[in-house]
């Protein structure tokens, strides 16, 4: 299965990128890894040009409050988009802030699987858990 | 590579220029006339001097060619191959985004080559009929696709006469540029060939007639040894009918790997004569040019006048709109790193209307008022053409 992944805004957190890579790789994930510093926009023309099934945005320093925003509005200017499975993890909010507000807040911004300062195999469990799921429909 | 006994024409959309090893001349185009009786009767005494073996020519006259690019994203297909074609010494490209093609008009004029663009190589069944119905009622002489192997037999079978080429994205997403660039070049080259204005030009000499773009391109490698020129630079070539940005690949943020260490990028409404409307149309879409007139000590009646002056003021405005349309304030197809570059680098026929100091005048207006910035590059004129007759040396296969 392919996935584009990649750190949103102005960001520069080369080593959880990494490791998001390394670790898609080992489950077995064909990644294409948009590194960090990425607009949203890129990440959803890498999944069309790609073929993609998963979308899977990372972030560390608060700056996906500002572009999970836009997700909807841009992926709606996307006519073969609809069922990409979107996901964002790392640190979701500028400071501290609990998952119970922030998750609801961001599947409200358009992501199927929001994991907020969870570690980086659970995340990955959950997203697998999801893919088998929605196979199952 | 030496000019002894070389004469050097270049042939631009509203000047041209001639060179001997002794003097660069100038000319205002005549645009009743043939280039070549233009040329002529400007020129006869000098050409005569010449064997057509030693007479060499570059054209960016008549426009080039007409191209559209149909790709699925802007980010990677439509950018990557309107950066070859740019860097093909194409000056005309329309795109079109594939997933909204029914709702784009079919251009009236023919189109010179279409390029299919899309996917990498693993993915397959990007394009269906509304690409055939499209392309069924659009009048088109070459056409080219370079997406998805997957997709090519597909393409091939449901497209007259296209010619298929490797995919230019490849497994990372990264540009591949040779085989399409390869292609658009020798088209290029061919077009100038045939068009019945620059074809008379073989009258006078035995070379290969090049595109300009191809020849300022091939300088710029060789610009700091003319000059006292600081990396990176940036090269703009502001003529009549466009203006070329030649910049160090330094300077782009964005990370579009090829092979060149220079890009090109035309804006096709910028001049001062042929495209002088599309200027004006866009320094009033503006809303620091009010600011940078007022600076200049003009008004906006200045845009309805004719002469030296006006000129001059159009000139500083194009400079002002290219950087504008290069920086943040304007996201464009590049943005490039203004508080990184030494040195601008002016060439075409903007030289030959303003000085050093009144560009400077300009360029720290743009660093101040756009991006808020004291820093100051170092503005270099090349007012006799040297950067066009260096690349002619530069590029051994010319001469």
């Amino acid at each position: 299965m392919k996935v584009v992944t990649g750190v949103v805004g102005n960001d520069i957190h080369v080593v959880a990128n990494r490791l998001i890579d390394l670790s898609l790789r080992a489950r077995g994930f064909e990644v294409f890894n948009l590194g960090v510093n990425t607009y949203l926009e890129e990440f959803f023309d890498a999944a069309v040009e790609t073929g993609a099934e998963v979308l899977l945005i990372s972030s560390l320093n608060g700056e996906a409050e500002g572009w999970g925003r836009e997700v909807k509005a841009l992926k709606a200017k996307y006519k073969h988009l609809d069922n990409l499975i979107m996901m964002i993890g790392g640190n979701l909010v500028v400071g501290s802030g609990n998952a119970e507000d922030i998750v609801p807040r961001y599947k409200n911004y358009g992501f199927d699987l929001v994991c907020h300062q969870v570690d980086l195999n659970t995340g990955l469990d959950t997203l697998e858990a999801f893919i088998q799921e929605r196979n199952k429909q | 590579m030496s000019l002894e006994n070389k004469l050097l024409i270049d042939v631009g959309s509203t000047y041209f220029k001639i060179s001997t090893e002794t003097s660069i001349e100038q000319h205002f185009r005549d645009f009743n006339k043939d280039i070549l009786d233009d040329l002529m009767h400007h020129c006869a005494e000098t050409i005569g001097k010449y064997d057509k073996q030693n007479v060499h020519i570059c054209s960016s006259a008549n426009g080039g060619l007409n191209t559209l690019i149909i790709g699925i994203t802007n980010s990677y297909s439509l950018k990557y191959a309107t950066n070859i074609a740019f860097n093909s010494g194409i000056n005309i490209i329309d795109t079109i985004l594939y997933q909204d093609i029914e709702d784009y008009s079919v251009p009236s004029e023919l189109v010179d080559v279409v390029i299919i663009v899309g996917g990498i190589d693993s993915c397959a069944g990007i394009f269906n009929d509304s690409l055939y119905s499209y392309l069924a009622k659009l009048d088109y002489s070459n056409i080219v696709f370079v997406g998805s192997s997957q997709d090519a037999p597909m393409i091939e079978q449901n497209i007259e006469n296209v010619d298929i080429l490797p995919n230019i994205i490849d497994n990372k997403l990264h540009i591949v540029e040779e085989s399409l660039k390869e292609y658009l070049t020798n088209l290029y080259q061919q077009d100038i060939e045939g068009k019945e204005d620059i074809k008379s030009l073989y009258a006078i000499t035995d070379n290969q007639i090049y595109p300009t773009p191809y020849i300022v391109n091939s300088a710029l490698p060789l610009i700091d040894a003319r000059y006292s020129i600081v990396n990176p630079f940036i090269l703009l070539d502001i003529g009549g009918a466009t203006t070329d940005i030649h910049y160090s690949k330094d300077l782009v943020e964005e990370n579009i790997v090829t092979e060149n260490e220079y890009d090109r990028l035309v804006f096709k409404k910028l001049g001062v004569y042929k495209s002088k409307q599309s200027l004006i149309f866009a320094a009033k879409n503006n809303e620091f040019v009010y600011e940078l007139l007022m600076h200049l000590k003009v008004t906006e009646n200045i845009f309805n006048e004719q002469g030296a002056k006006a000129t001059k003021i159009l000139m500083q405005l194009a400079i002002f709109l290219v950087l504008c349309k290069l920086s943040h304030y304007r996201k464009a197809y590049v943005n490039l790193k203004f508080q990184t570059i030494n040195s601008f680098v002016l060439t075409g026929g903007i030289t030959k209307v303003l000085s050093t100091e009144e560009i400077e005048d300009i360029v720290a207006f743009f660093y101040k008022k756009i991006l808020t910035s004291e820093h100051r590059p170092k503005v270099v004129l090349d007012a006799n053409y040297d950067i066009w007759t260096l690349g002619v040396k530069g590029d051994e296969s010319c001469l």
